[in-house]
């Protein structure tokens, strides 16, 4: 069955490659420096125009002929590993995450090794060294890392619903507790009815996918996914921190704080609830505050501040703050060898890749085109209103382009400014939340290392303990159970991959 | 339907056994004289070397460390290894049982189904009433698994789907069907005999329609009651296609439906949701694992023609005609 549907994949990616080609002449995209083939995901529900107005001012501001093979983020991953095995291989390919399958190829000699290079390019010497340690492959520095915002864990609330009830926004996990529970028995939407509950969680699979599990661990003090014990890395979820925060989950569960059907909500209705007043409460990211400040807003365009309130991270009960940041990075921009076979070649495709970051380019990835969907005000994007079709295009087709912004020395780009003067002092809490939880961020130390056992079967490892954590939360099994997974996790082969993480950290100090 | 197999065969037993001299001459003869009917196998020839058996050269990556970068070729040999890691693996076990459970009942629930609704539908006499019936117990065949799967969880969303609330309002309990490992197994069955049970039934009313109607108007004459007829006389006038259809389905006993049981899965019912098709898709596409997720399904496949081997040597030792 596999085979078939390997076949069949690699079958329509040779096509897609093949039509490429054939747009750009039919001729080998390597031995021309006038071109450059880029394999991105978009996240949208169309993939950019390829004669757009933003690919046409990309190609004019970086004075190469840029085809990029737009694939769906969803089945991203796959066709990146059958793309490897074809013929057809881009010179740049966005490569989402350190996944087995790109750790195998990149241990193979996939991709070019870019760790002294980088340094020779402006625009690609990162401002964040950390972070491209964190990107690399036990050092190696395999792509041009996309630079994430590290902090972006936030508790969302139904501020109204806070107001009604005289409660003040959370500031420890002991207080979350407190809203969830006054948002489900004290009848926060004042309809006479018990038809509330306080956290809306949905289904989350893996461990490490800054979930709200993840994140309550992390303010527990659990460390995040790794932390160091007794000058020992070990995994977060062998401390104790760890069974103190899904103890502290599975009492809101029991409680009914958290909507009961947590193991298979779907996520993309994530806000529905929230917008809807069923569940008040959302641990998200912090972007999410502006999607559904915008949803009130669509609804009701008088009526929509105070709506949404938020606060950072929450102090656990050592009373400190442990704030949950990500790796800082959503993978990185990769040179495969097989498409650029020369360090003659590899130069320009850095010093395009270069370009890709400067200034102009940066503001037509993230920002769009000047005078067609933004203006300049005080230093800020802001759009045009109303909105032209020429603007509406170009502001769908970043949303895409955005993929392939690095930004590794910082944003270059202008800020947007909000379309409103709450949204934007919202905007600018936001801004202000992050920076401070930052100071208190508790890291992944095992963020750089990868570890062979890991690779060989990690994703079904953690399976074990994820499962474990979901059933325990649910009443399937008692805590003894998640103890068992974990045991049995290392016991699997969790034991050789401690061992190996805490080699290469003890190597790379 | 035994009928047609000696159609089929008349062929190849034609020509009379050929002696060892002049063997190739009366090849070229026998060839000359059958040449249409060798153009006729030519396209199906074609398309199963082409799309069945050349694929059949990836196989070899469930012997090697395969890493698409360096391509089948050169990639190392490791000969067993993905093969002794998998059996010994501790999901082994589980995902066979899993398999084999959900196969079975499939088996033994969906495919049985198929026979009583074709004979049912056989033995609807009003000829509009019988069409309207077909037809819609045909169109869920050509739903996709993903709307099968939106519907039940439409159906069975916890605290307000219709059935939920029905089921548990008459059993007086607070079952969450979509999460409870109990009630995985009569969902997945259900969904299947809802999809897939009337466009089952097509095979087998066209086996009916063969049955001589003269012994019905015997039976009668002797006094046979309807059920004493469907009985004595129209199961057995099917049963060769009943055992071939047997055969075909136990051939595919294993494919389990990696789209239909991905949509269902979840943290709380993977334990018993899991099986050889979403473990290859988890284990292979999704973590990169080929040459393994390869030998997973190279072991599956094996297990499948066992089966089919089995069940025919089975049936021919029964005294029925088999497949082959």
């Amino acid at each position: 069955m596999i085979r078939r549907k390997l076949s069949l994949a690699a079958a329509v990616v040779t096509a897609t490659a093949l039509t490429l080609t054939a747009c750009s002449g039919g001729e080998a995209p390597a031995a021309d420096s006038s071109k450059i083939t880029i394999m991105a995901p978009f996240l949208e529900a169309q993939p950019p125009s390829a004669d757009g107005a933003v690919q046409q001012k990309l190609e004019e501001l970086t004075g190469k002929d840029v085809s990029i093979t737009w694939t769906p983020n969803a089945s991203y991953e796959d066709k990146m590993n059958i793309t490897l095995a074809s013929s057809e291989i881009p010179q740049v390919m966005v490569v989402q995450g350190k996944s087995p399958g790109f750790v195998k190829n990149a241990e193979a000699g996939a991709f070019w090794d870019l760790t002294d290079k980088l340094d020779e390019y402006p625009n690609l010497k990162t401002t964040f060294p950390e972070v491209e340690k964190n990107a690399s492959v036990n050092g190696k520095v395999y792509g041009v890392f996309r630079a994430r915002n590290p902090i972006r864990s936030a508790v969302m609330f139904r501020q109204d619903w806070l107001d009604k009830l005289g409660l003040k926004a959370p500031e420890t996990t002991e207080d979350l507790y407190k809203v969830a529970k006054a948002f489900t028995e004290q009848d926060p939407d004042g309809n006479g009815q018990n038809d509330t509950w306080g956290i809306t969680v949905p289904k989350f699979g893996a461990l490490g996918t800054n979930s709200p599990y993840d994140m309550i661990e992390t303010w527990y003090g659990a460390g995040n996914r790794w932390t160091e014990r007794d000058g020992k890395l070990i995994p977060s979820f062998e401390t104790e921190e760890f069974l103190e925060a899904n103890r502290f989950v599975k009492k809101m569960v029991d409680e009914k704080l958290i909507n009961p059907d947590f193991a298979t909500f779907d996520g993309t209705k994530w806000n529905e609830p929230f917008f809807n007043g069923k569940g008040g409460i959302i641990v998200d990211v912090d972007s999410r505050v502006s999607v559904l400040i915008s949803l009130f807003k669509q609804a009701n365009p008088n009526d929509f501040q105070n709506k949404v309130g938020f606060v950072g991270g929450l102090k656990g009960p050592d009373g400190e703050l442990h704030t949950h940041p990500t790796d800082g990075y959503s993978g990185f921009l990769a040179v495969p060898k097989t498409s650029v076979r020369t360090e003659a070649e590899l130069k320009n495709v850095l010093q395009f890749l270069d370009k890709m970051n400067s200034k102009d380019v940066a503001a037509l990835l993230n920002n769009g085109i000047e005078g067609i969907n933004f203006t300049v005000q005080d230093g800020k994007a802001a759009a045009i209103k109303p909105e032209t079709p020429e603007g509406k295009a170009v502001a769908t087709d970043i949303k895409s382009y955005a993929q392939l912004g690095t930004n590794v020395t910082g944003n270059n780009f202008y800020p947007v400014k909000q379309a409103s003067d709450y949204e934007q002092e919202v905007f600018d809490k936001r801004v202000e939340v992050m920076a401070e939880d930052l100071k208190s961020a508790v890291y992944n130390p095992a963020a750089a290392f990868v570890s062979p056992t890991y690779v060989a079967k990690g994703a079904q490892l953690d399976n074990i303990v994820a499962d474990a954590r979901i059933k325990y939360l649910a009443g399937q099994t008692d805590e003894q159970g998640l103890k068992d997974a974990i045991k049995l996790w290392k016991t699997s082969g969790g034991d050789k991959v401690q061992d190996e993480i805490n080699k290469l950290w003890q190597d790379s100090k | 339907m035994t009928t047609s197999t000696v159609d089929v065969k008349a062929p190849e037993q034609a020509p009379p056994p050929a002696p060892a001299p002049g063997r190739r001459r009366r090849f070229a003869v026998h060839f000359a004289h059958y040449k249409w009917l060798y153009l006729l196998l030519l396209p199906g020839v074609l398309y199963f070397a082409v799309f069945r058996y050349a694929p059949m050269y990836g196989v070899s990556i469930a012997f090697k460390d395969y890493v698409p970068f360096l391509g089948v070729n050169a990639s190392p040999w490791v000969g067993f290894q993905h093969f002794q890691d998998f059996f010994a693996n501790p999901d082994f076990g589980r995902l066979l049982g899993n398999t084999l459970i959900l196969a079975f009942l499939n088996l033994g629930i969906a495919f049985p189904l198929t026979i009583v609704l074709a004979l049912l539908l056989n033995e609807v006499r009003l000829s509009i009433l019988k069409r309207t019936v077909q037809t819609l117990v045909y169109i869920p065949h050509f739903l996709s698994w993903t709307i099968v799967a939106s519907l039940s969880f439409l159906l069975f969303a916890l605290d307000f789907g219709p059935l939920f609330l029905f089921i548990n309002s008459v059993l007086g309990t607070d079952i969450d069907f979509l999460s409870d490992p109990a009630w995985f197994r009569p969902l997945i069955v259900l969904q299947e005999i809802w999809k897939n049970t009337g466009w089952g039934t097509i095979i087998f009313l066209a086996a009916l329609a063969t049955v001589d109607q003269d012994q019905y108007e015997a039976a009668i004459i002797d006094g046979a009651g309807r059920f004493r007829r469907v009985w004595h006389i129209t199961l057995p006038g099917i049963r060769s296609t009943i055992i071939v259809m047997l055969i075909l389905a136990i051939g595919q006993m294993l494919n389990t439906g990696f789209e239909q049981i991905y949509l269902m899965t979840n943290a709380l019912n993977r334990e018993v949701a899991d099986v050889f098709d979403t473990y290859v898709y988890f284990v292979g596409i999704t973590q990169g694992a080929y040459s393994y997720s390869t030998a997973v399904g190279l072991f599956k496949s094996l297990v499948g023609i066992v089966l089919i081997f089995g069940t025919n040597a089975l049936a021919k030792r029964f005294n029925q005609s088999g497949l082959f």
